[in-house]
């Protein structure tokens, strides 16, 4: 059993475990192996499933006590959701805005084709301009229209990654289990 | 025919050891509250108290993380004393935080098991070894 310890002490230590708390952990841990041990008790039965895995006892021991941060997922399990709600939630506000502004607007763009044959493109100046070749295109926009279509854009961007999250969250879901 | 269906049913439900670990899951902080406010008591003391009243915790994992969390929630306070003739330990007693949270425990656990009984409890089961 001493070894069970030693291997609590290394993870305590490991995970910054101030030395006072560790010591006082380990002690009460080995005066209650010595009893159980005097009183014909297995380790397994004073500590579980826990007496195979000193490490993890260790940490969860000291996550418990509030000694070090609880394992990320947990936490992150309860944090996660409202950061993607909000995520989404602002996702879908562009996408709206996006989409009064390309709507409520006079039209704005218009776009041009014009193969290599010398026709000549609408007089209005060009936004974006494609370098000559082959075929070219000329967007004809107002200022505005660049932003309501980025904003579109990465809207729709936002929103399938944001659809992406809360899949992979769904499937990351530890089962629920009584506390 | 019939007794292979009964056999994968049963192998399908979850076993009995398996299904008290679940519920005690949900209760152990409750029964660690009740020993020690019985009188003040250090981990493996309190170990030995369940195991006296039948609940061995074998499979449960260990009280010392749960007795962890009940110290950082402020459920019990602590303090240290020499054991009967041995070495100093760490004694657990229910705070007045703990002690109100083990009286709406228990009224939960009753009000629990009372409803789950009135489903049960009319059951009758006859289980025929062949």
């Amino acid at each position: 059993m001493s070894d069970f310890i030693e291997q609590c002490r290394s993870e305590w230590r490991r995970l910054g475990v101030p030395d006072p708390l560790a010591e006082e952990m380990a002690s009460d841990l080995a005066s209650d192996l010595s009893d159980a041990a005097a009183d014909g008790v297995s380790a397994e039965e004073l500590l579980g499933s826990s007496a195979f895995d000193p490490r993890s006892f260790a940490a969860s021991w000291a996550a418990e006590r509030g000694i070090i941060p609880a394992a990320p997922g947990r936490r992150n399990a309860r944090r996660r959701p409202l950061v993607l709600v909000a995520f989404t939630a602002l996702a879908a506000l562009a996408l709206i805005v996006a989409a009064l502004l390309l709507l409520t607007g006079r039209p704005t763009v218009a776009v041009a084709v014009s193969r290599a044959t010398g026709a000549r493109l609408p007089t209005a100046p060009p936004a974006f301009f494609v370098p000559p070749g082959p075929s070219r295109q000329v967007l004809h926009t107002s200022a505005a229209a660049p932003v309501a279509w980025l904003l579109l854009f990465l809207a729709i961007v936002a929103l399938g990654f944001a659809a992406w999250l809360w899949s992979s969250w769904g499937r990351s879901r530890p089962p629920s289990v009584p506390a | 025919m019939r007794d292979k269906g009964v056999g994968a049913t049963m192998r399908d439900m979850v076993v009995g050891s398996q299904r008290r670990t679940e519920l005690l899951r949900g209760v152990l902080d409750l029964c660690l509250l009740a020993v020690m406010n019985e009188e003040p008591a250090y981990g493996y003391e309190m170990t030995k108290r369940l195991r006296e009243r039948g609940l061995a915790i074998v499979g449960e994992g260990s009280i010392y993380p749960l007795l962890g969390r009940l110290e950082r929630d402020g459920l019990v306070e602590t303090y240290r004393a020499a054991s009967d003739g041995g070495p100093m330990r760490k004694y657990y007693r229910p705070s007045s935080t703990g002690r109100l949270a083990l009286a709406l425990g228990v009224s939960e656990w009753r009000a629990a098991r009372d409803a789950v009984d009135a489903v049960l409890a009319p059951v009758k089961v006859e289980v025929i070894h062949e």
